[in-house]
């Protein structure tokens, strides 16, 4: 029975891994890494133009396949994140953002209050708004209510590969949650990505992860293995953990 | 006259947008712009005209996560 889509709004994608573009030492292994995993959408940032370099435009280098999503990283304020999503849309991205603000420069971690905000108004504009959050399941919540197509809570700070270190909140978020739940920093190895998709998440959002590993390549197609592998064994359905020991061979008929 | 572009002041004379993105040699499709603070439309960029000390955000997507 197949395992249907990653439903993000109005998009739809086979797969349920989304790759970010950043840290790759060049755009060849950054291209090599995109194709190995498997990933249907893939992340930029906007910045200022360095008129020192100008050949920046990352979109020239990435697989036409692909479906971008912009962010709004390096943001702290709502009004930043909302003038940075109109940017975004008027290069000619789709009319979706992953709305990231920033609340703490040395954790990345969101201002839940300035997300909300700028979540609301983007919502308004037409967006589908995809929120990086961290698993406060009242926020989470909130989010959703306030017409965010998705809620992104982090497994762990934004490129430190620690895993995810609070399954129980994402738990709970995902019980609570009507739109899909995608695991959003953190993933450092594989089985970081196989746990996420193993408590129910719909999909795994990863850059550093993957661009800092020894090998991207090698560790993109792991990931791709990773999440697949983490979302079959959600849907297989997993025996429940007990206390004490329960033979698998049978308990009568042993020599003696 | 004075411009700020992105954060520096610059001196150009320029009528327009799109003046302003040739001078700089910016490919127009490549950039997004904001002029103070406003969304610029890509099929205004000609009819936007500059003034002293506007503030303008000039930005391309890069790499991110």
């Amino acid at each position: 029975m197949k395992d249907s889509k990653l439903k993000i709004g109005e998009f739809e994608f086979n797969s349920r891994l989304i790759m970010g573009t950043g840290k790759y030492a060049n755009f060849e292994v950054m291209n090599q890494a995109h194709e190995a995993s498997g990933a249907d959408v893939v992340t930029v940032a906007l910045r200022r133009v360095n008129f020192e370099d100008k050949t920046q435009n990352i979109l020239h280098f990435i697989d036409t396949k692909l479906t971008i999503l912009p962010n709004t990283a390096g943001c702290y304020t709502a009004e930043e994140a909302i003038r940075t999503a109109r940017l975004a849309r008027e290069l000619g991205m789709p009319d979706w953002i992953k709305l990231e603000v920033i609340g703490d420069q040395k954790t990345l971690m969101p201002d839940n209050e300035e997300t909300l905000k700028a979540t609301k108004i983007l919502v308004e504009e037409g967006f589908t708004v995809l929120a990086y959050t961290n698993d406060d399941i009242v926020y989470a919540k909130k989010f959703e209510e306030a017409g965010a197509a998705s809620v992104m809570p982090l497994g762990s700070p934004i490129g430190s590969g620690q895993g995810i270190l609070n399954p129980n909140n994402i738990k709970i978020i995902l019980e609570n949650a009507k739109v899909p739940i995608i695991v959003d920093a953190g993933v450092g190895t594989a089985s970081d990505a196989a746990i996420a998709m193993e408590l129910g998440a719909d999909g795994v959002l990863m850059n550093s992860g993957i661009a800092l590993a020894k090998d991207p390549v090698r560790m993109a197609r792991a990931m791709k293995l990773a999440v697949e592998s983490g979302r079959l064994a959600f849907l297989a359905g997993r025996m429940p953990k007990k206390l004490y020991a329960s033979a698998s061979s049978p308990i009568e008929g042993n020599i003696k | 006259m004075k411009l700020i572009i992105n954060g520096r002041g610059k001196d150009i004379d320029c009528k327009n947008v799109s003046g302003l993105l040739r001078m700089l040699s910016l490919n127009k499709d490549a950039v997004a712009v904001e002029l103070n603070k406003n969304l610029v439309h890509r099929q205004d960029f000609d009819n936007t005209q500059l003034k002293s000390n506007d503030k303008l955000e000039i930005v391309v997507a890069v790499g991110g996560g």
